[in-house]
């Protein structure tokens, strides 16, 4: 597991600070959609082997929810985000 | 019926009345100390942090963007309340911690080395610079570490992790001969 993050608010710290939220690629569905559309979004997950996006919430720092691009395999992160400016990002 | 309650500081039981003798490495505990949070109302964050900023008597920890604590050392809490309310008025929520977070005042020539014990954030002079402060883990405990000058860090920790986190602190000072007491 990739063991120092970087938060854009509190700088380089350990993951013990951080509580994973789980996978941030997944977008809540309308609520009229299909069971089937709603199970996948609450149960249906990839576990990906490589890069991946997930949900870190910085519990012990800012307490800010992050969204953190990293590699399962490697360890290595590519990108930290505040959850904010990702779903600002992401509704552009 | 009136009833009289009696205003303890959480470490009265842990530190001696008789403070012994102080060594270089020394934690410090002031008894009296105002601290609010105050938190920006929504889109205000810009103009909060500018008008704590310009507000030269308050000493400000960052905690979240639009976060902060406001300590003061002189004003009472019901002071520091109304200076509070009266620059921010709208624009922020002002909380008064003075009795919910406890301050501790770390200083001497080894406080890194024992800081860093619990602390895995780096604590470098030329990173962690004079006036940077931050919420960080100390072994279990969340706290907001400052630091206040060359080799002096304060600590604010919530009251009911007090006595656990200066227990731990005093374990990770004890090979600095780290002496505690109570501000004179």
């Amino acid at each position: 597991m990739a063991s120092l993050i970087s938060c854009p608010h509190c700088g380089t710290r350990p993951k013990e600070e951080f509580s994973i939220r789980g996978d941030a690629s997944v977008l809540r569905p309308d609520p009229e959609a299909s069971d089937e559309a709603w199970n996948d979004y609450v149960h249906i997950r990839a576990n990906p082997r490589g890069r991946y996006r997930e949900h870190w919430q910085h519990v012990a720092g800012c307490r800010r929810w992050l969204v953190v691009e990293r590699d399962t395999m490697t360890h290595e992160v590519y990108s930290v985000t505040d959850g904010a400016v990702a779903a600002r990002e992401a509704a552009r | 019926m009136s009833k009289t309650y009696i205003s303890r500081h959480p470490l009265e039981s842990r530190i001696p009345a008789d403070p012994g003798i102080r060594a270089v490495d020394h934690l410090e505990v002031p008894q009296r100390v105002a601290i609010a949070t105050v938190m920006a109302a929504e889109g205000g964050d810009a103009f909060v942090a500018a008008a704590l900023a310009a507000a030269g008597d308050l000493s400000l920890r960052f905690v979240a963007p639009g976060e902060w604590l406001a300590l003061s050392q002189l004003d009472t809490p019901e002071i520091l309340q109304r200076n509070l309310s009266l620059l921010l008025a709208e624009a922020a929520h002002i909380v008064d911690q003075s009795d919910g977070r406890v301050l501790l005042r770390l200083s001497g020539p080894n406080v890194r080395r024992i800081l860093a014990k619990g602390i895995a954030t780096d604590l470098h002079p030329n990173v962690f610079e004079v006036g940077t402060s931050s919420n960080v883990l100390c072994g279990h405990i969340s706290v907001n570490l400052a630091r206040t000058g060359e080799n002096e860090f304060e600590v604010i920790v919530m009251r009911s992790f007090a006595e656990s986190l200066f227990d731990d602190l005093k374990t990770m000072g004890r090979e600095f001969d780290l002496s505690v007491g109570f501000s004179t």
